[in-house]
């Protein structure tokens, strides 16, 4: 959903809204699409920072309407106009800040509470860090509220586009969509260790495989 | 002069929090409370704690307007506050309201009640 004073487009487009704790990376990560970066329109009654993010898919163009907040959620829980018609959604945390993943919950609920069945992608974000605090194979929640779940690294570009390709496949209810060309990013500003995520890449797998352990939310310490 | 005090404590309130956040706690006392959007949090303690633990370190309060009224026979004063906040990092400045129920204890003033908004829809 475009704000008032934005543009609209004749092809598809979505309310993405994306939570998670402050300092998480979001506005980091939405701001790497240059052309969303430089459409972006901010509505102060909403407090609220709209980037229109467009992909090139094989059955035409798609845009998300991205809403990121202006800092809102340090202060406490996002209003619900924040949530309304919200069609897609991004839950953002730090694998290097161990507090914003055992808040994931709380974001997912008060999600869940306003947009009900919609698609969600969850992100690690600042894979890129060397001292992770929430390794890949402890990343569970997904599993549990059968969300997607995708390592990022917003200043890398690292799997950038992983997440909107998977809510555009949701969202078009066609698994075989893809991306027939890549949007304009930011240039990297860290380099990342491909050799150290592919290892994070494979214990996730790894994880994925084995039962899920009983509700650990509270255990995670 | 009321306006002049609730004026003077506003100031000292919102200069303290930006800049000395624990310098907070000797203008509460343990029955104070403080509403922060929507949470209850009640003690000197328990409210700095929980203001110190924001999870932002430099801030700008700037203030629009205050008013404020006479409040009970114990000459206490509600002040209501609206302005606009910065965070460092933040493009865009946050609108805010804040009502304190100030009492008077020998002359001083301290926070009885506080209630804090962000405004946005």
């Amino acid at each position: 959903m475009a704000l008032p004073n934005q543009q609209t487009v004749d092809y598809p487009s979505f309310k993405l809204v994306i939570v998670g704790d402050g300092g998480t990376g979001k506005t980091t990560f939405v701001k790497r699409h240059l052309t969303g970066e430089f459409e972006k329109k901010y509505e102060p009654t909403i407090g609220v920072e709209v980037h229109p993010l467009d992909f090139f898919t094989n059955c035409g163009k798609i845009r998300f309407y991205c809403w990121d907040t202006a800092g809102q959620e340090k202060f406490g829980g996002l209003r619900d106009g924040y949530y309304i018609h919200g069609q897609c959604a991004i839950i953002m945390f730090d694998v290097t800040a161990r507090l914003t993943y055992k808040n994931v919950p709380t974001w997912h609920r008060d999600l869940c509470r306003v947009c009900e069945n919609i698609p969600i992608v969850l992100c690690g974000n600042k894979v890129d860090v060397k001292n992770r605090q929430v390794k890949a194979k402890q990343v569970t929640f997904h599993r549990k509220k059968n969300l997607q779940y995708y390592e990022i690294s917003a200043k890398s570009n690292y799997n950038f586009e992983k997440p909107f390709l998977y809510l555009a496949r949701k969202l078009a209810g066609d698994q075989n969509l893809h991306f027939v060309e890549s949007p304009a990013l930011a240039p990297p500003e860290v380099h990342l260790d491909i050799a150290a995520q592919q290892q994070n890449e494979a214990d996730l797998a790894a994880a994925a495989a084995q039962p899920l352990p009983d509700d650990d939310d509270d255990a995670f310490e | 002069d009321p306006d002049a005090v609730a004026k003077a404590f506003v100031e000292h309130y919102y200069s303290t929090f930006d800049a000395n956040r624990p310098g907070l706690v000797s203008l509460y006392q343990e029955g104070s409370m403080l509403t922060f959007e929507g949470q209850k949090i009640q003690g000197s303690q328990n409210i700095v704690a929980k203001l110190t633990g924001l999870p932002f370190q430099q801030c700008k309060h700037n203030i629009t307007t205050v008013d404020c009224q006479p409040s009970g026979p114990a000459g206490g004063m509600l002040v209501f506050v609206s302005g606009n906040l910065q965070l460092a990092g933040e493009q865009h400045a946050l609108k805010f309201s804040q009502m304190f129920h100030l009492i008077s204890n020998q002359g001083n003033y301290y926070v009885f009640n506080d209630i804090f908004r962000l405004n946005y829809a």
